[in-house]
């Protein structure tokens, strides 16, 4: 194993032995509630860089895979009462049929086409689920979840832990696929998807496999939400809100590597907690815009850009 | 210093100064601090139109606090913003009771922004007053719970039956249905068709439609062929315009006695002023109306005060709906704390469960899981609108109280062409 992968894995190590072990910490559970956000958004923003930001195509539609994982996750708990474990893990593969379904359905075209066909498939799921019945339609659906593991101090505490597995794991997935010969592959798609298409490299099979694995995580991120809310509805599961977040933090963050969303989603998620409860939330949503502008603008590498060691080097 | 005695006793004293605020500190210090009440309101987002609730909260307050406050201590309200999201709800009520340490909490405004926190309060075993959440509390069943708003039991099913009541009143045989594919319309087309079924009444039509559709032609041709004599509908404001106006392009059936129901949207001054006389006719359910059978002095000092408030901050000006109960959350709130002598949960709770609590909306007794014990969701009819102007609507003889018959001030005037044409 290289050193950079060792030390990966020793931060990793750290991070879950520190999530496993903050509950007994901080007593408090208003900070489980808040880190619960923001590490969703940490897992979201991770999921979403594997196709947008290494392959380049942006996509829209991180609120649909978001809200199929919450509703199927709902569903699985309410009907045949899966435990939570379970519920991310189905929703991680149902995540990536519907990332390979609409990659087969949009990878085709590009561009602004295919974030308006990204679009697309949230508003066609959003529609799906305010009609069908079983699933609450507009009405939503209560999830009452279990009680926690006796190992656990509480439910927002064991929601928290559970999301800092799932985070760690996307950030890990995305790292293995930016060093693997998927993630080389990808970033030749980005710098020209016709030059890598002549060079042998098999584009749509590796977007393919992209929209599987963002679609996965996306999808593993909304699996728990039922249990954190107690209580589904579309409109909230399928938000745009998630999907503008989606972006925007990579955005800020640094799409290239697997640590721009990382940075991106603590410091934009962590900035919009703490906004909520401070100062009123349309200087929240300024904020927000005031700095992606200002990324755009100025900084289009990101955060990991400005600060990391490949500064100034030519990029695809 | 004289003698040594002297300086022990000088010691032990200055000691027991110091030691005085540990020791008594906990008990005196809390009899200073303020009875903290939390709330979240939709300031941003789609519900932002409830947001002059927020009135209703801050008046209350003031009253309050006039007055001399709760058991000695002034009232202070924590108020965050939802942003209309149920996903912001759970960690905006962990932050108002785990670090703002809030004594009592307001729900969030409706059913759906609601539900994200009744497992939480069920746990956590708080006290919650409920804004106007539908059957809000039917699920988690928690006995320290009580709606502020007038929908009574079982009301996921029969806020609306007074609409189904005056149809059977009317010989109606035959009722359409339609519904915006939305929460609360979902679930009072839901109850209505119920109820018509338990009256006997054939559903002839019953339809839902896409949220932001805004041609209704097709619709009222299909209603129209039907051929129904009361036509019950739960639109929200875009769609409510929409459908008056579909209806006064199409026309509709001379048979139609009733027409409306649950359509958000006349209520609020924004679409009173747009449609004006357009609204003649129509049947619809509201919280308030300034008729001779609610208005008290307690309620028109509340509006006397909204009022300038509301022009101020460029909420609607009427503020009938929503803001009166906003008010009645807070003297609900302050009547368990003065009746149980206590900020404990279970004693404020107990109290309101005992006891009946005068308010500005009247006296409100309380069912085991807080529902009103009497619905008085209110069915008025719209009549004598002329022009434009939001004014005459703080008149009485304009939304004239239909059902429940304890508030009555007049007859159904059907069918409703005729209504409307009056």
């Amino acid at each position: 194993m290289k050193k950079n992968s060792l030390l990966f894995l020793a931060g990793a190590i750290i991070v879950l032995t520190l999530g496993f072990l903050m509950p007994w910490l901080l007593r408090n559970p208003f900070y489980f509630f808040a880190g619960y956000v923001v590490l969703q958004y940490v897992t979201i923003a991770t999921g979403w860089n594997i196709l947008g930001g290494y392959a380049g195509y942006i996509n829209f539609g991180a609120a649909g895979f978001f809200g199929a994982g919450v509703y199927l996750s709902a569903f699985l708990f309410t009907t045949f009462g899966l435990p939570l474990p379970l519920c991310i893990l189905a929703a991680a593969i149902v995540g990536a049929v519907l990332g390979v379904l609409m990659g087969y359905l949009t990878l085709r075209i590009q561009g602004v086409y295919f974030a308006i066909a990204t679009l697309g498939l949230v508003v066609v799921l959003e529609t799906i689920v305010h009609n069908i019945s079983g699933l609450g339609g507009a009405s939503g659906m209560a999830v009452y979840g279990p009680r926690p593991p006796a190992w656990s101090l509480g439910p927002s505490q064991y929601n928290f832990t559970v999301m800092v597995v799932i985070a760690v794991a996307s950030v890990a997935l995305a790292r293995w696929v930016e060093i693997s010969w998927i993630g080389r592959g990808l970033r030749a798609v980005r710098a020209s998807e016709d030059a890598a298409e002549c060079s042998g490299v098999p584009t749509l099979r590796l977007k393919l496999v992209a929209c599987a694995l963002s679609g996965a995580v996306l999808a593993a991120a909304g699996a728990p939400y039922p249990f954190y809310t107690s209580f589904v509805e579309p409109v909230t599961a399928f938000s745009l809100i998630i999907g503008l977040n989606a972006i925007a933090m990579p955005l800020i963050g640094g799409t290239r590597t697997w640590v721009g969303p990382v940075i991106g989603a603590l410091l934009l998620a962590s900035v919009q907690q703490i906004a909520t409860v401070t100062i009123s939330s349309e200087l929240n949503i300024l904020f927000v815009g005031a700095v992606l502008i200002a990324f755009v603008a100025f900084a289009p590498g990101g955060i990991s850009d400005l600060f990391g060691r490949n500064k100034g080097r030519a990029r695809p | 210093m004289k003698t040594r005695r002297q300086f022990h006793k000088l010691m032990a004293a200055t000691a027991a100064g110091l030691a005085a605020p540990a020791i008594l500190g906990s008990k005196v210090f809390a009899q200073d601090k303020p009875i903290r009440v939390g709330a979240s309101v939709s300031l941003t987002g789609p519900l932002a139109s409830t947001k002059n609730g927020q009135i209703g909260y801050e008046l209350w307050r003031e009253d309050v606090n006039a007055a001399g406050g709760l058991l000695g201590r002034k009232v202070e309200l924590v108020i965050y913003d939802d942003q209309s999201s149920a996903a912001n709800v759970p960690a905006i009520y962990s932050k108002l009771v785990d670090v703002d340490a809030c004594d009592v909490l307001f729900s969030p405004y409706g059913a759906n922004l609601s539900a994200p926190v009744m497992p939480f309060i069920k746990q956590r075993d708080l006290f919650m007053i409920g804004m106007f959440g539908l059957a809000g509390n039917d699920v988690a069943k928690h006995d320290k719970f009580f709606h502020s708003g007038p929908w009574g039991p079982n009301s996921g099913r029969d806020w609306a039956r007074g609409f189904f009541d005056l149809a059977k009143a009317q010989g109606v045989k035959k009722i359409a249905i339609i519904n915006a594919d939305l929460e609360f319309s979902k679930n009072a087309a839901k109850g209505g068709a119920e109820v018509a079924k338990e009256y006997g009444m054939e559903v002839v039509f019953n339809q839902s439609y896409p949220p932001n559709t805004s041609d209704f032609s097709s619709m009222i041709r299909n209603i129209n062929a039907g051929d129904p004599e009361a036509i019950f509908i739960a639109s929200y404001p875009a769609d409510s315009t929409a459908i008056i106006r579909g209806v006064k392009e199409i026309g509709i059936s001379d048979k139609v006695k009733l027409f409306g129901g649950a359509m958000i949207g006349p209520q609020y001054g924004a679409l009173l002023g747009s449609l004006g006389p357009e609204l003649n006719g129509l049947v619809n359910s509201h919280t308030f109306v300034p008729e001779p059978t609610m208005q008290t002095p307690a309620i028109k000092s509340f509006f006397d005060r909204y009022t300038p408030i509301a022009v101020k901050q460029g909420v609607d000006p009427l503020g009938f709906y929503i803001p009166p109960f906003y008010y009645v959350a807070g003297q609900l709130a302050a009547a368990a704390i003065k009746g149980s002598n206590s900020v404990d949960p279970a004693k404020m709770a107990a109290f309101l469960h005992a006891n009946a609590v005068d308010t500005i909306a009247g006296k409100i007794a309380f069912t085991e899981i807080g529902d009103w014990k009497e619905r008085r969701v209110l069915m008025v009819q719209l009549r004598g609108i002329k022009g434009n102007d939001l004014e005459q609507f703080r008149n009485p003889g304009h939304q004239v109280i239909l059902d429940p018959p304890s508030l009555k001030t007049g007859d159904l005037a059907a069918p409703y062409n005729k209504a409307r044409a009056s």
